[in-house]
């Protein structure tokens, strides 16, 4: 590697920028039909079940119970950032506790 | 689309729900900080690729590859590429929204663009948020954790907890699960759900992580298109 770090940066935030405008920028040439509005509006919901999904498999008992605790604790509270944060209280206690 | 607006008061709001988020990124930034001082950035090489990336898994790829000592830049442009492609995704997702604004804000927003504040804007915006600021206002605490995360974390100060002994690696799971448990409204929003987790069941194992979060979305928004039926 001979090229200078201020190329690399150069290059690696060109890569970053691409992805978070290329979609954007792609959108705006398609029409968004109800249809495609339904599947743009289902992405969320898929990508954040992909994202806990990977979380279960890749985790033990204690990222498991942690989780499980998070959807209990969104349903009893009505809050969902009260219960992630809690979710990661118990996970960090569980590991604490040595599970 | 009702109200369109672009104003300090949605950014603040922003910025407001965005906290949480700022100090569970700041602890991810101390985790790069370290990873990077070991590859021998001092503390302004590391910020800098904090500022210019802005994704960690994109940037630990980065320095791992810079490693090896072997890495071309091609092959550093490529790695960043598919990493973050999930973030295709993510913009397109937020154009019928964020487009209604001129494009120098909605490129400006879409620069503070990241996993979680795209999650939180995501729920936001099915609750009927109108106000466009609210994106950048969410990314804006995720920033400055960020930077000041990988400043403090690349100072060496080896004496701090883990991340992973708080729980903050969780942190992201966390809420993905909270706002799908939330955002579930009827029993047909659990059909995304089910193909979501699914598909990147079925990815992880041979694509990796990466590949998967994309695979779930895409999955998620085909079957969604696919059982969409026109009103009337």
């Amino acid at each position: 590697m001979t090229d200078s770090f201020p190329i690399l940066l150069l290059v690696m935030a060109a890569a970053a920028f691409f992805c978070r405008i290329a979609g954007f920028t792609l959108m705006r040439l398609v029409p968004v039909s109800p249809r495609v509005g339904a599947a743009l509006r289902a992405t969320p919901l898929a990508v954040m079940a992909g994202i806990t999904t990977l979380a279960l498999v890749q985790g033990g008992l204690a990222e498991g119970l942690a989780l499980g605790a998070v959807v209990v604790l969104t349903r009893v509270i009505g809050s969902d950032v009260t219960a992630a944060l809690l979710g990661v209280a118990v996970v960090a206690l569980l590991r604490w506790a040595g599970l | 689309m009702a109200g369109v607006s672009f104003t300090w008061d949605g950014f603040w709001r922003g910025v407001r729900d965005g906290m949480p988020l700022g100090v569970s990124i700041f602890a991810y930034g101390l985790g790069f900080g370290l990873v990077a001082a070991q590859a021998g950035f001092g503390i302004g090489k590391a910020v800098a690729t904090s500022a210019a990336i802005y994704s960690g898994s994109a940037q630990l790829a980065a320095v791992n590859l810079l490693q090896t000592g072997s890495a071309t830049l091609w092959a550093l442009f490529a790695t960043i590429l598919v990493i973050n492609a999930r973030y295709i995704l993510f913009g397109a997702a937020l154009q019928p929204w964020l487009g209604q604004v001129g494009a120098p804000k909605a490129y400006g927003s879409l620069l503070l663009l990241g996993d979680a504040n795209w999650m939180f804007c995501m729920r936001a915006i099915a609750a009927g948020e109108t106000d466009r600021a609210y994106l950048a206002g969410t990314g804006a605490p995720m920033l400055a954790g960020w930077l000041s995360g990988t400043a403090i974390g690349a100072g060496a100060v080896s004496f701090l907890p883990e991340p992973q002994a708080l729980g903050f690696d969780l942190m992201l799971p966390a809420f993905a699960a909270a706002m799908t448990t939330a955002m579930v409204r009827r029993g047909t929003d659990l059909v995304p759900v089910a193909v979501g987790a699914a598909a990147a069941l079925a990815i992880a194992g041979t694509l990796g992580p990466a590949a998967a979060i994309i695979g779930a979305g895409l999955a998620g928004g085909a079957v969604a298109a696919l059982m969409h039926r026109e009103p009337g």
